[in-house]
């Protein structure tokens, strides 16, 4: 069975993260990218065939060096629904605050009385 | 704490608040089952506590009814209570996540904050998406009702 990739399965992997934000800072290649990490070559190898799999890196070869950017334009896919949850919580606390003053100017009103 | 931070913020959501209130009627709105029944549930919903023993390791149990008469069952477990300061609540149904919220007196105002911390950075994606899809199909669902109310109207 073919695995199936989508930006979700890119950014599960906490290795695949970091290569992705040391990439973001600067392109970098690939056995550079590979020093920086306590596993295998292969490994990571394969980390960023994921990851040009779901779209978030690309390699260009620049004479005997094969350097990889990151395409991140996905990832705001991400942060939207992030911030889309986010929001539902703020409802609450909006909640809060309008509940908060309808019981103040009850408790107001008895007190006038 | 540094450290703590790097090794969470992907899995985690944070929000504040000051609110216009003194910390006794804050606490009491969040701590009354019969006050944070009229504001804990999203908008259109109606929540049912059934239970709220606010105490480490007391339960808490609520239902929220949505607008389409469907229940959302919610069930917690209280970890960490402190009177006018702190509230810790895992929530063990899903999405299980630990809530912390702290209250902070600021005169007669409140200084609330939310921190939510999901298990993993995997689950934690997992849930949003699922609440988008949630949200998607709950818009839609709205949207129907818009549209028939429109057309009944005509």
């Amino acid at each position: 069975m073919k695995a199936r990739r989508d930006v979700y399965q890119a950014i599960a992997d906490p290795t695949r993260r970091a290569i992705i934000n040391m990439i973001a800072a600067e392109p970098n290649n690939v056995n550079a990218i590979a020093e920086k990490f306590d596993v295998t070559r292969q490994a990571i190898s394969l980390h960023i065939q994921i990851l040009i799999d779901c779209g978030l890196l690309v390699v260009k070869q620049q004479g005997r060096e094969r350097i990889c950017e990151a395409h991140l334009n996905q990832l705001s896919e991400v942060a939207q629904w992030v911030e889309q949850y986010r929001q539902h919580f703020e409802q609450k606390l909006d909640a809060l605050e309008t509940y908060i003053e309808k019981i103040k100017k009850e408790r107001d009103g008895e007190q006038n009385k | 704490m540094e450290n703590r931070t790097s090794n969470t913020q992907d899995r985690e959501l944070f929000l504040s608040r000051t609110l216009n209130a003194p910390v006794e009627l804050v606490w009491e709105m969040w701590t009354k089952p019969e006050h944070i029944a009229n504001w804990w549930g999203p908008n259109g919903f109606t929540t049912t506590i059934s239970t709220m023993d606010m105490q480490p390791e007391g339960e808490w149990n609520l239902v929220m009814h949505g607008p389409d008469g469907s229940d959302y069952k919610n069930k917690s477990i209280f970890k960490e209570v402190t009177l006018h300061k702190k509230i810790v609540y895992e929530h063990t149904s899903y999405p299980q996540f630990v809530s912390t919220i702290t209250f902070e007196e600021q005169g007669d105002k409140t200084h609330l904050t939310w921190h939510m911390l999901f298990e993993s950075h995997e689950q934690f994606i997992q849930v949003v998406k699922t609440f988008k899809a949630d949200v998607g199909l709950r818009q839609n669902v709205e949207k129907l009702e818009a549209y028939l109310k429109d057309q009944q109207t005509k």
